[in-house]
């Protein structure tokens, strides 16, 4: 032992390809496993890209932080399945560029968070939490539901996640404006449209109770109320995913 | 070359000298090697039994076939089969039954409570009592009766939800869609005002009562008693989900009301949903005149 690590030691190429070889390791094993992620993310039907508007939502979410407090991952443990609902899958995350699985819960996990409540509890719960949850330390989002949502950058954000692996079309691109607000309008009729160019699991409505206008509100709530909501989990057999 | 001992310590150093400083060799303790060992061979035997490295197809299973998806999914069936023994009557017997047993509500409330609490009390409040927008669960005026069955009903499909089967109650938004014009609006509210006994103007209330018979009685009927089969308040009562005062009444009338209870069907397993009905029955019973 001591004699090969002495020798070791005094042969500076040796030692040189050693330290890489050891450095390496774990570029290794963060990358390799990538090359073969189609084995880790399940079929899961329903699954598809988030709608314009339900992308403005989730973006706000990500810039208010909430997932500082709030994690979208519900585990494989008995308590969080009892608790939150179906553990997650890889394939629910597939389009978030970046997850949002989070790593504490201040607040509860958001993963199924969708069809939960209602809109109107959303946005009052949003505005003013403890005016809703006695003993909430969440904070209020009240501009949220006074600040008209910005649709010009939506094809620009639909693009940069269809360059990160994002299966949305040209199409669906030029026209994630005009998308946005007609899933925000429930007398607008553009609800088959919205069906055949994303899928038939698209809520249409005035999530927000101002159907005057789209505000961020209307985003992040159509956002929340899609959460967990698309897969079908009656199609998928917990043998067929084991993992 | 054979490494010079140390005279002082009796130890060997490494060999290298530095302007004439030498060094003494002392390599990690023993114990450390064995703990590094041990805990690699401790990695090599999780990696053989437990899934491990990704391969081109597949991964490493591991020999004894371990899923932590399934672990969970036994572990979840185990727990529901342990509560389904601790809540036997509410596997088997229906609402009607279970609410004509009164020694259930002292055995199981407390434990429903946290099923309540999880899932209800974000709208309806710890206490049942509902705030503005959410109604109150313990009182005696409901939308759609208050009979077990009912309550469950509403339970599984929701109010306004987005299952195929739900209830559905919208009040119309009579001014935003210019069924009323703003004056004849004021006097249905001076109606309601009278309806539910609250300061009003009498005149206004007898010009709106014509209005109210053609454009609302449909739903709340002649009288302002509302109607179970249709979901639509009483407005006689002191109740009001959304408020009872003036400028309320206007914002429900001018913008139209369709509050939504969320279907549970999907989301809790049947006897969870009695659990709930018992727990939401019982928490009516309790004012004394039923």
């Amino acid at each position: 032992m001591e004699g090969k690590h002495a020798k070791l030691e005094r042969n500076g190429i040796a030692f040189a390809i050693m330290i890489l070889f050891v450095a390496s390791l774990g570029g290794i094993f963060e990358i390799a496993p990538l090359f073969t992620i189609e084995n880790t993310v399940e079929e899961a039907p329903g699954m598809r890209p988030y709608t314009p508007l339900e992308l403005a939502g989730r973006d706000i979410y990500v810039r208010e932080g909430c997932y500082a407090c709030h994690s979208q991952m519900i585990r494989t443990l008995r308590s969080d399945v009892d608790r939150y609902g179906h553990f997650s899958l890889a394939a629910e995350s597939m389009y978030d560029h970046p997850h949002q699985w989070g790593s504490k819960r201040t607040g509860p996990d958001l993963a199924r968070i969708g069809g939960k409540y209602s809109d109107d509890w959303h946005v009052a719960h949003l505005i003013a939490p403890s005016d809703v949850v006695e003993g909430s330390v969440m904070p209020g989002y009240p501009f949220l539901a006074e600040t008209r949502l910005n649709v010009d950058v939506l094809p620009a954000s639909l693009r940069a996640l269809q360059r990160a692996g994002v299966p949305y079309s040209d199409q669906q691109i030029a026209i994630a404006g005009r998308d946005a607000i007609a899933q925000a309008d429930f007398e607008g009729g553009f609800e088959d449209a919205l069906w055949e160019r994303y899928c038939e699991n698209v809520q249409v409505r005035d999530f927000d109770g101002d159907p005057s206008r789209v505000t961020e509100m209307d985003a992040l709530v159509a956002y929340l109320q899609m959460l967990g909501t698309l897969v079908d989990f009656d199609q998928i057999k917990v043998e067929e995913i084991a993992r | 070359m054979k490494p010079e001992r140390d005279e002082i310590s009796g130890q060997e150093t490494t060999g290298h000298e530095w302007n004439g400083i030498k060094e003494l060799n002392t390599p990690m303790p023993k114990a450390f090697h064995i703990w590094l060992w041990l805990s690699i061979a401790v990695s090599v035997l999780l990696w053989i039994l437990y899934p491990s490295f990704p391969f081109i197809k597949s991964y490493a299973g591991g020999i004894l076939g371990y899923s932590s998806r399934i672990a969970v999914t036994d572990d979840v069936a185990a727990g529901r089969a342990q509560r389904s023994e601790a809540f036997a009557p509410f596997e088997t017997m229906s609402v009607d039954e279970l609410a004509a047993d009164p020694g259930l509500r002292d055995a199981y409330e407390d434990e429903i409570a946290v099923l309540y609490r999880d899932n209800c009390s974000a709208c309806h409040g710890r206490n049942a009592t509902g705030q503005t927008g959410f109604p109150n669960l313990t009182d005696d005026q409901w939308l759609w009766s208050g009979t077990p069955e009912e309550i469950e009903y509403t339970l599984q499909v929701g109010i306004n939800s987005t299952h195929n089967d739900t209830r559905i109650a919208e009040m119309p938004a009579i001014g935003k869609d210019q069924w009323l014009e703003k004056g004849e609006i004021a006097d249905v509210i001076d109606h309601v005002l009278l309806l539910s006994r609250q300061d009003h103007d009498p005149d206004a209330a007898a010009r709106g009562a014509a209005l109210f018979a053609d454009n609302c009685a449909s739903c709340h009927g002649d009288d302002g008693m509302g109607g179970l089969e249709n979901g639509a308040p009483n407005l006689t009562d002191a109740t009001w989900i959304y408020g009872g005062d003036r400028q309320s009444l206007h914002d429900t009338v001018n913008n139209g009301r369709a509050g939504v209870m969320p279907h549970w069907s999907d989301r809790l397993t049947e006897a969870e949903i009695r659990k709930l009905t018992l727990y939401i029955w019982w928490a009516g019973q309790d004012d004394g005149d039923s």
